[in-house]
Protein backbone atom coordinates (compact mmCIF):
# COMPACT_ATOMS: atom_id res chain seq x y z
CA UNK A 1 0.00 0.00 0.00
CA UNK A 2 1.43 3.07 -0.69
CA UNK A 3 1.42 6.57 1.34
CA UNK A 4 -0.91 8.19 2.70
CA UNK A 5 -3.44 5.31 1.15
CA UNK A 6 -6.33 6.41 3.76
CA UNK A 7 -6.82 9.40 1.75
CA UNK A 8 -8.22 7.41 -0.79
CA UNK A 9 -11.47 5.72 1.84
CA UNK A 10 -12.11 9.70 2.95
CA UNK A 11 -12.45 11.19 -1.01
CA UNK A 12 -14.37 8.03 -2.09
CA UNK A 13 -16.71 8.09 0.65
CA UNK A 14 -18.09 11.02 -0.87
CA UNK A 15 -18.46 9.35 -4.01
CA UNK A 16 -22.83 8.63 -4.08
CA UNK A 17 -23.84 11.47 -1.99
CA UNK A 18 -23.93 14.32 -4.36
CA UNK A 19 -25.61 13.21 -7.51
CA UNK A 20 -24.89 16.22 -9.45
CA UNK A 21 -20.65 16.09 -8.19
CA UNK A 22 -20.74 12.46 -9.57
CA UNK A 23 -22.21 13.57 -12.95
CA UNK A 24 -19.56 16.51 -12.79
CA UNK A 25 -16.66 13.95 -12.28
CA UNK A 26 -18.04 11.27 -14.55
CA UNK A 27 -17.29 13.77 -17.33
CA UNK A 28 -13.98 15.27 -15.50
CA UNK A 29 -12.90 11.83 -15.43
CA UNK A 30 -13.35 10.48 -18.77
CA UNK A 31 -10.89 9.26 -21.13
CA UNK A 32 -11.25 11.81 -23.64
CA UNK A 33 -12.76 15.28 -22.62
CA UNK A 34 -10.09 16.80 -20.74
CA UNK A 35 -7.25 15.61 -22.85
CA UNK A 36 -8.98 16.83 -25.83
CA UNK A 37 -10.38 20.31 -24.23
CA UNK A 38 -6.29 20.38 -23.41
CA UNK A 39 -5.05 19.86 -27.05
CA UNK A 40 -7.90 21.93 -28.55
CA UNK A 41 -6.38 25.16 -26.41
CA UNK A 42 -3.01 24.33 -27.87
CA UNK A 43 -4.56 24.11 -31.40
CA UNK A 44 -6.01 27.56 -30.77
CA UNK A 45 -2.62 28.83 -29.46
CA UNK A 46 -0.79 27.34 -32.54
CA UNK A 47 -3.32 29.35 -34.66
CA UNK A 48 -4.50 32.19 -32.60
CA UNK A 49 -2.36 34.82 -33.11
CA UNK A 50 -2.21 37.52 -36.04
CA UNK A 51 1.44 38.66 -35.00
CA UNK A 52 3.77 36.31 -37.62
CA UNK A 53 6.49 36.99 -34.79
CA UNK A 54 4.09 36.39 -31.80
CA UNK A 55 2.96 33.08 -33.60
CA UNK A 56 6.06 31.61 -34.47
CA UNK A 57 7.21 32.38 -30.62
CA UNK A 58 3.69 30.47 -29.57
CA UNK A 59 4.09 27.88 -31.69
CA UNK A 60 7.44 27.25 -30.37
CA UNK A 61 5.68 27.00 -27.12
CA UNK A 62 2.88 24.20 -28.33
CA UNK A 63 5.80 22.37 -29.87
CA UNK A 64 7.77 22.06 -26.94
CA UNK A 65 4.30 20.94 -25.32
CA UNK A 66 3.19 18.25 -27.77
CA UNK A 67 6.94 16.96 -27.53
CA UNK A 68 6.57 16.97 -23.69
CA UNK A 69 3.15 14.87 -23.80
CA UNK A 70 5.03 12.64 -25.91
CA UNK A 71 7.98 12.17 -24.11
CA UNK A 72 6.38 11.81 -20.58
CA UNK A 73 4.17 9.08 -21.97
CA UNK A 74 7.31 7.23 -22.56
CA UNK A 75 8.84 7.85 -19.19
CA UNK A 76 5.53 6.21 -17.64
CA UNK A 77 5.78 3.05 -20.02
CA UNK A 78 9.48 2.86 -18.80
CA UNK A 79 8.70 3.00 -15.17
CA UNK A 80 5.83 0.92 -15.95
CA UNK A 81 7.80 -2.11 -17.44
CA UNK A 82 10.40 -2.19 -13.96
CA UNK A 83 7.91 -0.49 -10.76
CA UNK A 84 4.93 -1.36 -10.03
CA UNK A 85 4.88 -0.71 -6.35
CA UNK A 86 1.11 -1.05 -5.66
CA UNK A 87 -2.24 -2.07 -7.34
CA UNK A 88 -5.17 -0.21 -8.19
CA UNK A 89 -7.20 0.81 -4.99
CA UNK A 90 -9.67 -1.40 -5.80
CA UNK A 91 -7.30 -4.29 -6.31
CA UNK A 92 -5.45 -3.91 -2.80
CA UNK A 93 -5.60 -6.20 0.27
CA UNK A 94 -7.28 -3.98 2.87
CA UNK A 95 -11.07 -4.36 1.87
CA UNK A 96 -12.50 -1.93 3.54
CA UNK A 97 -10.31 0.50 0.83
CA UNK A 98 -10.92 -2.07 -2.02
CA UNK A 99 -14.24 -2.05 -1.37
CA UNK A 100 -15.35 1.96 -1.03
CA UNK A 101 -12.60 2.27 -4.65
CA UNK A 102 -14.94 -0.43 -6.42
CA UNK A 103 -18.23 0.85 -5.36
CA UNK A 104 -16.19 4.75 -6.70
CA UNK A 105 -14.90 3.02 -10.01
CA UNK A 106 -18.11 1.57 -10.57
CA UNK A 107 -19.81 4.30 -9.95
CA UNK A 108 -17.76 7.39 -11.85
CA UNK A 109 -16.11 5.28 -14.56
CA UNK A 110 -14.78 1.68 -15.23
CA UNK A 111 -11.86 -1.20 -14.01
CA UNK A 112 -8.72 -0.34 -15.75
CA UNK A 113 -6.20 -2.62 -15.00
CA UNK A 114 -3.02 -1.34 -16.18
CA UNK A 115 -0.48 -0.19 -13.99
CA UNK A 116 -1.49 2.51 -11.43
CA UNK A 117 1.61 4.47 -10.76
CA UNK A 118 2.45 6.99 -12.01
CA UNK A 119 -1.26 8.22 -13.46
CA UNK A 120 -0.52 8.39 -16.67
CA UNK A 121 -3.75 11.09 -16.91
CA UNK A 122 -1.70 13.40 -14.82
CA UNK A 123 1.90 12.89 -16.29
CA UNK A 124 1.18 14.13 -19.76
CA UNK A 125 -1.57 17.02 -18.50
CA UNK A 126 0.99 18.11 -15.82
CA UNK A 127 3.67 18.39 -18.94
CA UNK A 128 1.03 19.99 -21.41
CA UNK A 129 0.08 22.70 -18.66
CA UNK A 130 4.22 22.89 -17.87
CA UNK A 131 5.23 23.16 -21.38
CA UNK A 132 2.95 25.91 -22.16
CA UNK A 133 3.35 27.86 -18.57
CA UNK A 134 6.77 28.37 -19.53
CA UNK A 135 6.22 30.93 -22.67
CA UNK A 136 2.71 31.85 -21.72
CA UNK A 137 1.51 32.28 -18.24
CA UNK A 138 -2.27 32.80 -18.93
CA UNK A 139 -2.75 29.73 -21.00
CA UNK A 140 -0.55 27.39 -18.35
CA UNK A 141 -2.70 28.31 -15.71
CA UNK A 142 -5.89 27.09 -17.37
CA UNK A 143 -4.42 23.88 -18.18
CA UNK A 144 -2.76 23.65 -15.04
CA UNK A 145 -6.64 24.17 -13.58
CA UNK A 146 -7.36 21.74 -16.56
CA UNK A 147 -4.50 19.02 -15.04
CA UNK A 148 -5.20 19.17 -11.73
CA UNK A 149 -9.38 18.84 -12.13
CA UNK A 150 -8.56 15.73 -14.53
CA UNK A 151 -5.69 14.05 -11.60
CA UNK A 152 -8.72 14.99 -8.77
CA UNK A 153 -11.73 13.19 -10.70
CA UNK A 154 -9.04 10.28 -11.11
CA UNK A 155 -8.50 10.44 -7.28
CA UNK A 156 -12.35 10.72 -6.72
CA UNK A 157 -12.87 7.95 -8.98
CA UNK A 158 -10.83 5.84 -6.82
CA UNK A 159 -8.75 4.44 -10.20
CA UNK A 160 -5.80 6.21 -8.23
CA UNK A 161 -4.22 6.63 -5.53
CA UNK A 162 -2.97 10.16 -3.64
CA UNK A 163 0.31 9.35 -4.62
CA UNK A 164 0.08 7.89 -8.23
CA UNK A 165 -1.42 11.30 -9.14
CA UNK A 166 1.34 13.44 -7.11
CA UNK A 167 3.50 11.13 -8.34
CA UNK A 168 2.24 11.74 -12.54
CA UNK A 169 2.13 15.25 -12.10
CA UNK A 170 5.71 15.57 -10.55
CA UNK A 171 7.14 13.46 -13.50
CA UNK A 172 4.96 15.24 -16.31
CA UNK A 173 6.25 18.75 -14.85
CA UNK A 174 9.77 17.54 -14.76
CA UNK A 175 9.91 16.15 -18.55
CA UNK A 176 8.14 19.39 -19.56
CA UNK A 177 11.09 21.54 -17.85
CA UNK A 178 13.84 19.37 -19.19
CA UNK A 179 12.23 19.47 -23.03
CA UNK A 180 11.87 22.78 -23.04
CA UNK A 181 15.28 24.01 -21.27
CA UNK A 182 17.40 21.46 -22.54
CA UNK A 183 16.44 18.76 -25.00
CA UNK A 184 14.92 21.58 -27.81
CA UNK A 185 17.53 23.89 -27.32
CA UNK A 186 19.83 21.42 -28.04
CA UNK A 187 18.49 19.59 -31.08
CA UNK A 188 18.81 22.60 -33.02
CA UNK A 189 18.50 22.73 -35.91
CA UNK A 190 15.54 20.02 -36.21
CA UNK A 191 12.32 21.69 -34.37
CA UNK A 192 13.40 24.62 -37.16
CA UNK A 193 12.94 22.10 -39.72
CA UNK A 194 9.86 20.74 -38.73
CA UNK A 195 8.16 24.19 -38.76
CA UNK A 196 9.65 24.82 -41.89
CA UNK A 197 8.19 21.96 -43.04
CA UNK A 198 4.86 22.92 -41.66
CA UNK A 199 4.90 26.10 -43.43
CA UNK A 200 6.18 24.20 -46.27
CA UNK A 201 2.13 22.68 -45.84
CA UNK A 202 0.26 25.83 -45.12
CA UNK A 203 -0.15 23.88 -41.43
CA UNK A 204 2.20 26.89 -39.33
CA UNK B 1 -15.44 4.39 -30.37
CA UNK B 2 -12.42 5.10 -32.67
CA UNK B 3 -14.57 6.47 -35.05
CA UNK B 4 -16.99 8.54 -32.89
CA UNK B 5 -13.53 9.97 -31.44
CA UNK B 6 -12.59 11.09 -34.88
CA UNK B 7 -15.85 12.70 -35.47
CA UNK B 8 -15.66 14.44 -31.81
CA UNK B 9 -12.28 15.87 -32.94
CA UNK B 10 -12.99 16.98 -36.68
CA UNK B 11 -16.23 18.79 -35.77
CA UNK B 12 -14.79 20.63 -32.17
CA UNK B 13 -11.63 21.54 -34.45
CA UNK B 14 -13.77 22.47 -36.98
CA UNK B 15 -15.22 25.04 -34.48
CA UNK B 16 -12.09 26.22 -33.20
CA UNK B 17 -10.66 26.77 -36.75
CA UNK B 18 -13.57 28.98 -37.33
CA UNK B 19 -13.46 30.71 -34.25
CA UNK B 20 -9.38 31.34 -34.49
CA UNK B 21 -10.02 32.47 -37.32
CA UNK B 22 -11.30 35.85 -36.44
CA UNK B 23 -8.54 37.46 -34.10
CA UNK B 24 -5.87 35.71 -36.58
CA UNK B 25 -7.37 37.11 -39.20
CA UNK B 26 -6.98 34.14 -41.48
CA UNK B 27 -9.58 34.98 -43.88
CA UNK B 28 -8.72 32.15 -45.95
CA UNK B 29 -10.44 29.65 -43.48
CA UNK B 30 -13.94 31.88 -42.89
CA UNK B 31 -16.84 30.34 -44.35
CA UNK B 32 -18.70 33.45 -43.27
CA UNK B 33 -17.91 36.75 -44.31
CA UNK B 34 -19.58 38.22 -40.77
CA UNK B 35 -17.65 37.60 -37.43
CA UNK B 36 -20.78 37.15 -35.30
CA UNK B 37 -22.04 34.50 -37.60
CA UNK B 38 -18.29 32.53 -37.59
CA UNK B 39 -18.37 32.98 -33.67
CA UNK B 40 -21.91 31.07 -33.46
CA UNK B 41 -20.83 28.68 -35.92
CA UNK B 42 -18.02 28.01 -34.25
CA UNK B 43 -19.36 27.54 -30.74
CA UNK B 44 -22.06 25.47 -32.02
CA UNK B 45 -19.83 23.14 -33.82
CA UNK B 46 -17.73 22.66 -30.59
CA UNK B 47 -21.19 22.33 -28.42
CA UNK B 48 -22.56 20.47 -30.77
CA UNK B 49 -19.75 18.00 -30.68
CA UNK B 50 -18.91 17.08 -27.45
CA UNK B 51 -22.97 17.14 -27.17
CA UNK B 52 -23.68 14.28 -29.25
CA UNK B 53 -20.16 12.69 -28.31
CA UNK B 54 -21.29 12.85 -24.69
CA UNK B 55 -24.95 12.09 -25.15
CA UNK B 56 -25.05 9.24 -27.64
CA UNK B 57 -22.86 6.52 -25.38
CA UNK B 58 -21.76 5.65 -22.25
CA UNK B 59 -17.86 6.76 -22.53
CA UNK B 60 -16.60 5.98 -19.30
CA UNK B 61 -15.94 2.39 -20.65
CA UNK B 62 -12.84 0.24 -21.02
CA UNK B 63 -12.08 0.74 -24.99
CA UNK B 64 -9.18 0.15 -27.18
CA UNK B 65 -9.02 4.08 -27.80
CA UNK B 66 -6.20 4.15 -25.80
CA UNK B 67 -2.53 6.51 -25.40
CA UNK B 68 -0.99 6.83 -29.11
CA UNK B 69 -3.95 5.46 -30.80
CA UNK B 70 -6.02 8.87 -29.08
CA UNK B 71 -2.83 10.76 -30.07
CA UNK B 72 -2.94 9.80 -33.60
CA UNK B 73 -6.45 10.03 -33.69
CA UNK B 74 -6.48 13.47 -32.83
CA UNK B 75 -3.47 13.87 -34.98
CA UNK B 76 -5.01 12.99 -38.22
CA UNK B 77 -8.37 14.36 -36.79
CA UNK B 78 -6.91 17.77 -36.74
CA UNK B 79 -5.22 17.64 -40.32
CA UNK B 80 -8.31 16.26 -41.77
CA UNK B 81 -10.45 18.74 -40.30
CA UNK B 82 -7.96 21.84 -41.56
CA UNK B 83 -7.70 20.60 -45.00
CA UNK B 84 -11.48 20.15 -44.88
CA UNK B 85 -11.98 23.70 -43.87
CA UNK B 86 -9.41 25.10 -45.94
CA UNK B 87 -10.83 23.59 -49.22
CA UNK B 88 -14.05 24.36 -48.08
CA UNK B 89 -13.27 28.18 -47.45
CA UNK B 90 -11.38 28.03 -51.14
CA UNK B 91 -14.50 26.70 -52.85
CA UNK B 92 -17.01 28.76 -50.52
CA UNK B 93 -15.12 32.15 -51.26
CA UNK B 94 -13.97 31.42 -54.89
CA UNK B 95 -18.12 31.27 -55.50
CA UNK B 96 -18.86 34.95 -53.79
CA UNK B 97 -16.40 36.44 -55.37
CA UNK B 98 -14.73 35.28 -58.40
CA UNK B 99 -11.18 37.27 -57.39
CA UNK B 100 -11.08 35.49 -54.39
CA UNK B 101 -8.34 33.19 -55.48
CA UNK B 102 -6.37 35.55 -57.74
CA UNK B 103 -3.36 36.22 -55.11
CA UNK B 104 -2.05 39.94 -55.31
CA UNK B 105 1.34 41.29 -55.80
CA UNK B 106 3.73 40.33 -53.56
CA UNK B 107 1.86 37.62 -51.72
CA UNK B 108 4.24 34.70 -53.41
CA UNK B 109 6.62 35.87 -50.99
CA UNK B 110 4.70 35.01 -47.32
CA UNK B 111 4.50 31.53 -46.53
CA UNK B 112 2.53 28.81 -44.46
CA UNK B 113 -1.04 29.81 -42.81
CA UNK B 114 0.22 33.61 -43.07
CA UNK B 115 -0.82 33.43 -46.82
CA UNK B 116 -4.29 32.38 -45.54
CA UNK B 117 -4.27 35.75 -44.58
CA UNK B 118 -4.47 37.19 -47.87
CA UNK B 119 -6.05 34.44 -49.98
CA UNK B 120 -7.17 30.87 -49.76
CA UNK B 121 -5.53 27.80 -49.76
CA UNK B 122 -6.22 26.67 -53.69
CA UNK B 123 -5.27 30.70 -54.03
CA UNK B 124 -2.36 30.27 -51.84
CA UNK B 125 -1.30 26.87 -54.03
CA UNK B 126 -1.98 28.81 -57.33
CA UNK B 127 0.50 31.24 -56.18
CA UNK B 128 3.37 29.72 -55.33
CA UNK B 129 3.24 26.98 -58.22
CA UNK B 130 3.00 30.54 -60.36
CA UNK B 131 6.20 31.27 -58.94
CA UNK B 132 8.12 28.34 -59.56
CA UNK B 133 6.99 28.32 -63.15
CA UNK B 134 8.44 31.75 -62.84
CA UNK B 135 11.30 31.61 -61.29
CA UNK B 136 11.89 28.62 -63.78
CA UNK B 137 12.21 30.48 -66.93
Amino acid sequence: MPPLAGWTLTVTGFVGKSPALDHVMRLLVNDFFIPLVICLILLVLWLGYSDRTKRDRVQRIVMNAAVAIGISALVVKLINNFVNPWPRPFLVNDSVIRESARRAAETIFYFPHDPTFPSNGATIAFAAATGVWLGHRKAGAILYALATLWAVARFYAGVHFFVDVVGGAAIGILTALFISKIFMPRVEPFPTWVMKLCRLLYLA
Amino acid sequence: MSLDYFILVFLSSLGVYQIVAIPAKLDGLCFFKHPIIQYIFGILAIIGAFGWFYTSSDRNIHTSVEGSQQLGLFLGSIIASYVFTAVLASIMQAKVNSKGGIPREGKQYDMGIETLKKTTLFGGIMSSLRKERKDKV
